[in-house]
């Protein structure tokens, strides 16, 4: 398969960025998204120019590190995978292919294609600690939990922290990340004792980081790779009213 | 900007708390306005009208009431100032993300509608407040007996010289007053301005409310008007439908068993009330 790549080239964090237009032929069909890149990586550093830039790390969908905006969609035109796991054979033959890196004023650009997504992992530490209790192996049923809160905690867990979320939405808004890191602890008895001190941390940090507000349009949940849900939301606005509403904690500022 | 320390969720929840007051609002001011539909020369909607004016509650309500609008839009342009600035630099490609349609252009239907409440309240509300001239009524009957009353008063002589000159004027204008004034039932003056209440019926009718019902006709004889008004009624339903759910949402109240009817909410609310609103220009501009 042949394509044309339009990618975004930027030197450095202050540099002007721009367009650099590629043509990439002879590809297979079952090659991924980032072999692509490699094959095109490798044509460049033979010409002794500098390679396109771009994260990745397990190249098995797990990790979270690859994110790319390609025609539009974070991730790519398919659904529920991260462009780790996108093939060309989701792209027509001859298809001009426009890679953009996620923009959003939390996500500032290292290079390229490659942007800091520190900022998710400061909402992360802002939400501090889930207290255990240490000592001896606890008997597996000591801590009774239904089994809709094991799946619902297991399925926000599943968030690999990729940031498509933030790409996707309008707003740049990181909601749908830090509903789902709020949400896997607060829906089990373990994560309950510093729930209301977690939720309203976390989202305070999410402001002052410069993400943008919700408008409940749901851009993240379509192009989440991990189908986190819209639900995860709700519960955290949920979490965050009675926080406000009813904990008697101090919050330390 | 003392506004910046609350948090997103909270400010999203005053938007839609406020939002929620304009949802229980509208369908009250419907109901008013389905009055004018009643052919009885405007009785049912001058009753409604006066209680809307003269009742305390009501009026509690209606500074409640428009503090919300100001909020709802304030807090709106506010935050969405806040998520135009979280990505400063726009993507090439637009995006193609599936979403429902009408969630992506609420600062823009909601400026519609902003746009469109200058001119209403232009159009009825200013009025009620005697900063544009509109159209008054006077009942003949209540004219009548505050004129006996004061003949009483001047037969037994508790006149003034002024007060006698000002009833003589009053006696003269209403007796050479134009046919055209007076309603079908004769019951009533109307097409007033201001100043010829205060002529025909005296100064104890200075603080009479204005004849929305003459004037709401009059409006919608206008056909420009009335497709402005229709145009604004689609254009809220498309924010009404987004709202609802929005509100839901953002009050945390997502669940298997009642989402669905909350959706269903946002259909009939959406479609039935812009549609209520849509009937009176259309009864004016096809059957009357
Ligand atoms: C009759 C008038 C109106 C009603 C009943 C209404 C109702 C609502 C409701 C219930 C919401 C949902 C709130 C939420 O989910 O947080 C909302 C959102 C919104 N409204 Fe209004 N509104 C009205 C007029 C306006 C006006 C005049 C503006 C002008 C700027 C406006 C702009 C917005 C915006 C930007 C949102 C946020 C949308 C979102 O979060 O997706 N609205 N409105
Ligand atoms: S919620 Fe989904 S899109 Fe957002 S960071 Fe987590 S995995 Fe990525
Ligand atoms: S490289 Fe790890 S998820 Fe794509």
């Amino acid at each position: 398969m042949d394509f044309t790549l339009k990618i975004w080239r930027q030197e450095s964090q202050k540099a002007k960025g721009r367009f650099e237009t590629y043509k990439i032929t002879d590809i297979s069909p079952d090659c991924s998204f980032l072999e692509m890149l490699d094959i095109l990586n490798e044509s460049l550093v033979n010409k002794l120019s500098h390679p396109v830039c771009f994260d990745h790390d397990c190249r098995e969908g797990i990790c979270g590190m690859c994110g790319l905006y390609i025609n539009g969609h974070p991730h790519g035109p398919d659904s529920a995978i991260t462009t780790c796991q996108l093939h060309m054979r989701k792209f027509k033959d001859g298809e001009t292919i426009t890679i953009e890196p996620w923009r959003a004023k939390p996500f500032p650009i290292i290079r390229d294609l490659v942007v800091d997504r520190t900022a998710l992992d400061k909402i992360i530490q802002e939400g501090g600690y889930v207290s255990v209790t240490t000592g001896g192996v606890p008997d597996g049923n000591s801590i009774l939990i239904p089994k809709h809160k094991a799946d619902k905690a297991m399925d926000s867990a599943s968030c690999i922290g990729c940031g498509a979320c933030v790409a996707a939405c309008k707003n740049a808004s990181a909601m749908l990340f830090v509903s789902a890191k709020v949400s896997q602890l607060a829906l089990l008895p373990q994560g309950k004792p510093e729930a209301a001190t977690r939720v309203q941390n976390m989202v305070a940090k999410m402001d002052q980081l410069g993400f943008g507000n919700c408008t409940n349009t749901y851009a993240c949940e379509a192009e989440c790779p991990k189908e986190i849900k819209r639900s995860n939301i709700a519960r955290m606005n949920r979490e965050f009213i009675l926080a406000k509403v009813a904990s008697e904690e101090d919050l330390q500022q | 900007m003392k506004l910046i320390q609350f948090a997103s969720i909270t400010k999203k929840i005053a938007l839609a708390a406020f939002g929620l007051f304009l949802l229980l609002f509208l369908p009250v001011h419907l109901g008013i306005n389905l009055c004018l539909l009643r052919d009885d020369g405007g009785e049912w909607y001058r009753n409604a009208s006066h209680f809307m004016g003269t009742n305390y509650i009501v009026k509690v309500f209606e500074i409640v009431l428009l503090a919300s609008v100001l909020l709802h839009i304030c807090l709106a342009i506010y935050l969405t100032i806040e998520n135009w600035l979280a990505r400063p630099v726009r993507y090439k490609v637009r995006t193609k993300t599936k979403t429902p349609f009408m969630s992506r252009y609420m600062i823009w239907t909601g400026g519609i509608i902003a746009c469109f409440l200058v001119l209403h309240f232009i159009n009825f509300y200013f009025v009620k407040l005697d900063l544009v001239q509109g159209k008054y009524s006077a009942s003949i009957e209540q004219v009548d007996k505050l004129f006996q009353q004061k003949a009483i008063k001047l037969q037994q002589g508790e006149l003034n010289e002024k007060e006698q000159a000002a009833l003589m004027a009053q006696y003269q204008a209403i007796s050479q007053i134009s046919p055209e004034k007076m309603d079908k039932s004769q019951k009533n003056m109307v097409n007033l301005t201001k100043e010829e209440v205060i002529q025909y019926c005296g100064e104890d009718f200075k603080h009479v409310e204005p004849d929305f019902y003459t004037m709401s006709k009059e409006l919608f004889a206008n056909k420009t008007y009335s497709l402005i008004y229709l145009v604004v009624f689609v254009v809220l339903g498309f924010h009404l439908y987004h709202a609802i759910n929005s509100l839901a949402q953002t009050l945390g109240l997502s669940h298997r068993k009642y989402s669905p009817i909350i959706d269903w909410i946002s259909v009939f609310y959406a479609v039935l009330v812009p549609l209520g609103f849509a009937i009176i220009p259309l009864w004016f501009m096809f059957v009357k």
